[in-house]
């Protein structure tokens, strides 16, 4: 029997029992659809990592000098106890990378993590847990503020521990109706009275995450307000990226001067640039990245079977058909390839929904929640792969035993 | 070599069913020649069943010859017997065995699919056939849109539809009421006057009268084999 021959009975047989098909399909179909998900949010999210969240954290074409490096999940005990015994980052520090580095936009020193969070209050309103960050002044270039009213921080508020602040646009916009009445007026920011020098226009938000809702205060403010933060980091700026990485370099040997390392000594602090970010992304997506197809197995074999157990009952059905078959002379390689082309069929049209749902999920998915889905042709390919893979596997055998029935039986056959 | 198209010589068919012994066919020989109009009656467990599926290579005898249109096939692989059965034997069974969801012509063109026939060339043979039996205007017609009489004649067009050595008809009259009984009868004596070797295996002795020659099966061996009055009529 020609191929598509056989490809149409088959996909007469599977229509001829919509329903059947369909429930029969359901644990590819879900399998594959969670693969395209997941994938797709997966790379959604790698995609909008690299392209918005390093730039808003680490600021552009920028690197930090830090005590804890990025990725600081990921690190095993040893690697732990060897950071907690590194000297903290200082004022000194900062100073030393910036005589290093007379090329930089900006070299800033801020508050680390974690960052303390405040009530800031104007008269009878109130904005609940907002990020206070201690900076100097430099650190507004390297992320790139732009002042919607007043100025931002100056050197004189951070010599003189000055209670000032700049606010961002969202806490200046929910504390005044008209953000650029903040300047000048008196908030409440941990109990004490802070004067707002500056709101800064608003940058959106990403991930859902608002990047407006901050108030910076100076450097040496903040210190008296929270005490003295063991993950200070050092904030560099380049004017372009490929002045990057030469100056990291320079950083890291101006630190090690600094810090007084002798040769051969492991850096007692950490120089990351945005990629560490991104790359500690990476290895939290690569554990899930090994749990998916675990998972996806599992469904498949669930599903395969289920398949198998509809294609034997399909088999016992049409037996007399077999019978009929063989009688008008279908030989047994005939009869295995009908079948076997019809469990694949299947399979793959359950691989085919699958990517259908899973595309229209994951579609619906970044419309209506902030997580971005980005679809891949790799992930669609091994869904539909997987899906015909599956018919071939567990159509064998049904196809087997449809082969090798006996025509006299069945055609007698109920 | 004579003219006979089929030539069976002690043909002997035992089955083993648990731990007995059944001895179908104790020892058959026969000879049916070309355009001859046969049937073979007997009573249940006379063996008539088991002689139509040898006949029909559907099943192998366990000794004895069967020569079917000068070709050796009682021992052929399953393949091989495929192909006979596609090629010499064209079936007509008691409850018409139609592809439900297929039409007319699909169904009579069922054996040219597995003899790997082309789509145009098919469809012609199978409209041929179909008309040959008197249903040019009912092919696209679902088995459950037509009468039993004309589901019958569906399933002798697909049984003739590659030209087969041998008609082999089962009990073709058993789903039937008698006039439509009367109506498939004259079909299968038209064919036969149009040449064709019919061998139909029945236990109503009048279907059984509109053949030419009766065989009668008891006991696995034959008790009789003669010619009728009423041959062609």
């Amino acid at each position: 029997m020609p191929l598509s021959e056989a490809l149409r009975l088959a996909l007469d047989a599977i229509w001829s029992s919509k329903l059947r098909s369909f429930f029969t399909l359901l644990g590819i179909i879900v399998s594959v659809a969670f693969l395209v998900v997941v994938v797709a949010l997966i790379q959604g999210m790698n995609a909008y990592v690299r392209e918005n969240l390093t730039g808003a954290v680490i600021g552009i074409n920028a690197f930090q000098v830090r005590r804890t490096p990025i990725s600081v999940g990921l690190l095993s005990d040893d690697e732990v106890r060897a950071i907690a015994k590194r000297p903290l980052i200082s004022a000194d520090d900062a100073a030393a990378v910036a005589a290093a580095l007379p090329g930089a936009r900006a070299v800033a020193l801020q508050s680390g993590w974690p960052t303390p969070v405040s009530d800031v209050s104007y008269r009878d309103r109130l904005v609940g847990d907002v990020p206070i960050f201690g900076v100097t002044p430099p650190y507004q270039i390297v992320q790139d503020y732009r002042f919607a009213a007043g100025d931002g921080l100056a050197d004189p508020d951070v010599r003189e521990r000055r209670y000032v602040t700049v606010l961002g646009y969202e806490v200046a916009s929910k504390l005044f109706d008209d953000p650029g009445a903040a300047v000048g007026k008196h908030v409440r920011i941990a109990g004490r009275e802070v004067t707002v020098k500056g709101v800064v226009a608003a940058k959106g938000r990403v991930l859902g995450q608002s990047f407006d809702g901050f108030a910076l205060v100076p450097f040496s403010t903040f210190e008296s307000m929270y005490g003295r933060r063991k993950t200070t980091v050092v904030s560099v700026k380049m004017a372009d990226a490929a002045e990057v990485a030469p100056a990291m370099d320079r950083a890291e040997e101006a630190m090690r001067v600094a810090h007084r390392l002798r040769p051969g000594e492991p850096d007692d602090f950490t120089v990351d640039k945005a990629d560490a970010l991104v790359a500690f992304w990476r290895d939290l997506t690569r554990v899930l990245f090994t749990a998916i197809p675990a998972v996806v197995c599992i469904g498949i074999v669930v599903g395969g079977i289920v398949i198998m157990n509809i294609m034997l009952m399909s088999v016992n059905e049409r037996t007399r058909e077999i019978g009929l078959r063989k009688s008008l002379g279908a030989r047994r390689s005939d009869i295995r390839r009908q079948f076997l082309i019809e469990s694949v069929v299947l399979a793959f049209l359950g691989g085919v929904i699958g990517v259908a749902g899973g595309w229209a999920f994951a579609g619906l998915m970044s419309v209506v929640t902030p997580l971005p889905a980005r679809i891949t042709a790799w992930s669609v390919g091994v869904a539909l792969a997987l899906g015909a893979g599956t018919g071939i596997v567990f159509g064998v055998y049904p196809a087997s035993r449809a082969a090798r029935l006996d025509p006299i039986t069945a055609l007698r056959a109920e | 070599m004579s003219d006979g198209i089929i030539r069976i010589r002690d043909l002997a068919r035992r089955y083993v069913m648990g731990q007995e012994t059944v001895q179908a066919l104790r020892g058959v020989s026969l000879e049916i020649r070309r355009n001859e109009y046969v049937a073979i009656m007997g009573p249940s467990g006379s063996g008539k069943s088991t002689m139509m599926n040898v006949l029909g290579c559907l099943d192998t005898p366990t000794s004895g010859e069967y020569w079917l249109n000068g070709h050796e096939v009682s021992r052929l692989s399953d393949d091989a017997l495929a192909r006979v059965r596609n090629k010499e034997i064209g079936f007509v069974f008691q409850t018409f065995n139609l592809l439900p969801r297929a039409s007319a012509l699909s169904n009579v063109e069922l054996p040219l699919v597995y003899a790997g026939m082309r789509t145009r060339e098919r469809r012609e043979r199978a409209a041929a056939a179909l008309e040959r039996v008197g249903l040019a205007n009912r092919m696209d017609h679902r088995p459950n849109e037509l009468s039993g009489g004309q589901r019958q004649r569906v399933a002798i067009a697909r049984a003739l539809v590659n030209q087969p050595s041998i008609l082999l008809a089962d009990e073709p009259t058993g789903n039937l009421d008698s006039v439509t009984s009367e109506e498939i009868m004259r079909t299968f004596a038209e064919l036969h006057g149009q040449g064709q070797t019919v061998v139909m295996v029945t236990h109503e002795p009048d279907i059984a009268a509109h053949a030419a020659r009766v065989v009668v099966l008891r006991d696995g061996r034959v008790e009789s084999d003669r010619s009728t009055e009423r041959a062609a009529a």
